[in-house]
């Protein structure tokens, strides 16, 4: 069995692609050197991200395919589910002899599941843009999150269109990342758990009021806790400050 | 009175409100201000009773001189009395949006001295909150029956959705129970709202720069089950509603029995259940292409309660099924038990590559638990029992234990079927 590994970057995933293409190696799947976990029956080539490389497959996916596809592949890279490389090249394949029309062949599995992955993560990343809670520490408005799929680069430029004249920073615990907003533009960091600042030191008046808000906008006789676990799961309360 | 006693008193009676929809604009933020409009809206929380909380619905103040039976607010009844400042509200409404727990404001109120003055201040605090706080997120304003319609025309040039709230179904409901509310003081500003803009929506295309109007429209309220009107009334009214006045959305909230007023009904439970089959057939007059005559046919008729209002429609109406998926035209579809708006789509997309299989059908998302006696694929019944109403009726109750508690204002279990594409995230997560 044979087996391409990457740095974990979308470059990286492109030139992983280029290679299967162009190497005329059908790999079995191709995983990011983070998730790989190495046993005796593969043999794992490790390909080394290469721009030129992973602009090819980028610009021929827009040009023989379309936009659409494009991000559908970006979703289920960022899905980070077991497998993924491997639907996505055989998506991609399929894409690339079909063209255009790929997106409509609905009951061809290899499209069902990118289509099924892609609506996942398009779905947290919607839910994400709600439950999302600044907490406000002097002038920064720090969130902590942990989503399921690695969603924060996502989400950033939705924040940095409304909440454009305030400091943010967007903290994905679970993956060590953050996005960190300058009222300018945003960027990318690692940020593991010694990056979270000061939280003793944050403004808690709107906090409080805001709980209390929320405790009594509910009707008490309309209660139905099934409903609003099932609207909003509870695997996401941890960061939520009414739930707190 | 400290500024968390007033949010209390006030957003408490505000809670009956059904509205907290945060859609259809698309308002952009502007160099040094903040906030603005998602188009498909924007779910923040859901409070205990599972409805969605998207906008800061609170009411300005709940000092009332009128006396509306159903209402907790009326002058007769002895509840805790609040009163915000303009500038308390924009404040509150800026840091909470701030800290993202909420899409914007839903500002209502009581009727306090006079129609004309309140509307002066909720017109004065989503001023402040367009002109000083520099505000570009979603703001909902009730618009104050009896208000000056010129006052009414100025918040709808900061605003994003304006409503009036119909209260009740009928004109001799609302003389019953809402003595000093008139029919025409509801229904007036209704359509000159919407006239101001359909106007503003013909000169934008003529004029770029023209301010906008409400520009994600007009929504109203109605409560049912306080009152006689037979389910069949109530949405004739909509479509009413819908069609003269091109409103956005009816609501409708079940009455929650607050008073012992003689004049309501005494009630163990609101009638959520029947709110809930309303909902439905809302959905299938704005998207689904019914007519409220289709889905009822007399004046009197009700809804059943153990049936949704389409496989109700369809069992009614055998004579148009068995429907070849691969073959029928999209608005019927669309009428298919189990199939909703977004499957429909996708049937007619995926049986351009080929024709589609009873198997391929589970895959675009057709429920075909219900489904599966309306069609045929490529010439083929699937359903074990023949055409027959009473037969099929009787598979197709919903069962006792699935329903009840888990009906929302929208459920997704039965309408995943019944959701527009462009809407599917925000349904999905509860009201919109
Ligand atoms: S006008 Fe009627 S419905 Fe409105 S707050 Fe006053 S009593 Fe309640």
């Amino acid at each position: 069995m044979n087996i391409f590994i990457y740095d974990g970057s979308f470059e990286g995933l492109l030139t992983a692609v280029f290679e299967a293409f162009y190497r005329r190696i059908n790999p079995e799947d191709i995983v990011p050197q983070e998730r790989y976990q190495p046993d005796l029956l593969t043999t794992a080539s490790f390909i080394e991200a290469c721009p030129e490389k992973a602009d090819r497959v980028y610009n021929s996916i827009l040009e023989k395919i379309s936009k659409q596809t494009l991000q559908y592949v970006y979703y289920v890279y960022i899905s980070e589910e077991a497998g993924s490389g491997r639907y996505i090249l055989d998506y991609l394949r399929l894409g690339w002899r079909l063209g255009y029309s790929v997106n409509q062949h609905l009951l061809d599995p290899r499209v069902l599941k990118i289509h099924q992955i892609s609506k996942r993560v398009t779905v947290e990343k919607h839910r994400m843009l709600g439950l999302l809670r600044f907490q406000r520490i002097g002038e920064l408005y720090y969130a902590e999150i942990e989503p399921d799929y690695n969603i924060v680069g996502l989400l950033a430029p939705h924040f940095s269109e409304r909440m454009s004249d305030q400091n943010w920073m967007i903290h994905d615990l679970k993956r060590e990342i953050a996005a960190l907003y300058n009222q300018q533009e945003w960027v990318l960091i690692d940020a593991d758990r010694e990056g979270i600042p000061n939280l003793e030191a944050r403004e808690t008046t709107y906090e409080e009021l805001w709980k209390a808000y929320y405790r009594h906008i509910a009707i008490p006789e309309r209660k139905n806790p099934k409903l609003q676990k099932r609207c909003m799961p509870v695997r996401y309360w941890k960061h939520l400050t009414e739930k707190k | 009175m400290e500024l968390q006693d007033k949010l209390k008193i006030l957003s408490d009676a505000a809670k009956y409100d059904v509205s907290c929809s945060s859609s259809g604009s698309s308002r952009k933020n502007k160099a040094g201000g903040i906030g603005n409009a998602a188009e498909s809206g924007i779910c923040h929380s859901w409070s205990e009773d599972g409805r969605c909380i998207s906008l800061l619905k609170i009411l300005y103040t709940n000092y009332c001189v009128y006396d509306c039976a159903y209402c907790l607010n009326r002058i007769s009844n002895d509840v805790p009395r609040a009163e915000f400042t303009p500038k308390e509200l924009a404040d509150l409404t800026i840091n909470f949006y701030r800290r993202n727990y909420i899409e914007g404001l839903f500002l209502s109120s009581a009727i306090v001295k006079n129609p004309d003055y309140t509307m002066e201040q909720l017109l004065d605090t989503v001023k402040l909150l367009r002109e000083l706080y520099r505000f570009n997120g979603y703001i909902h304003v009730k618009a104050i029956p009896g208000a000056d319609y010129r006052l009414i025309s100025e918040a709808g040039k900061y605003v994003d959705r304006m409503s009036v709230n119909i209260e009740l179904p009928s004109n001799d409901s609302l003389k019953l129970l809402a003595p000093q509310k008139r029919k025409e003081q509801i229904i007036r500003p209704m359509g000159l709202i919407n006239t101001e803009i359909q106007q503003t929506k013909e000169e934008k295309k003529l004029f770029r720069h023209k301010p906008s109007f409400v520009p994600a429209g007009q929504s109203t309220q109605l409560i049912v089950g306080a009152t006689p009107e037979s389910d069949s009334k109530i949405i004739r009214l909509s479509e009413n509603l819908y069609q003269r006045f091109s409103l956005k959305r009816v609501y409708y909230s079940a009455y929650v029995p607050i008073t012992n007023n003689p004049r309501l009904p005494t009630l163990q439970h609101p009638p959520t259940m029947r709110e809930h089959r309303l909902y439905q057939a809302d959905w299938l007059l704005r998207f689904y292409g019914f007519s409220a005559g289709e889905l009822l046919q007399n004046e009197d008729d009700n809804f059943d309660i153990q049936l949704d209002p389409k496989t109700d429609w369809a069992l009614k109406s055998l004579q148009h099924f068995p429907v070849e998926i691969n073959k029928a035209p999209y608005e019927m579809l669309l009428r298919v038990p189990g199939i909703g708006v977004q499957s429909a789509n996708r049937i007619i997309i995926a049986r351009r590559t080929g024709p589609i299989h009873f198997e391929g059908l589970k895959k675009i998302g057709v429920v075909l638990k219900r489904a599966k006696y309306f069609i045929t694929c490529q010439g083929k019944y699937f359903s074990e029992l023949s055409l027959d109403s009473q037969l099929l009726r009787q598979s197709l109750l919903d069962s006792p234990q699935k329903k009840g508690p888990l009906y929302g204002q929208i459920s997704i279990f039965d309408t995943t079927a019944l959701i527009k594409p462009e809407e599917q995230y925000s349904k999905i997560f509860g009201e919109l």
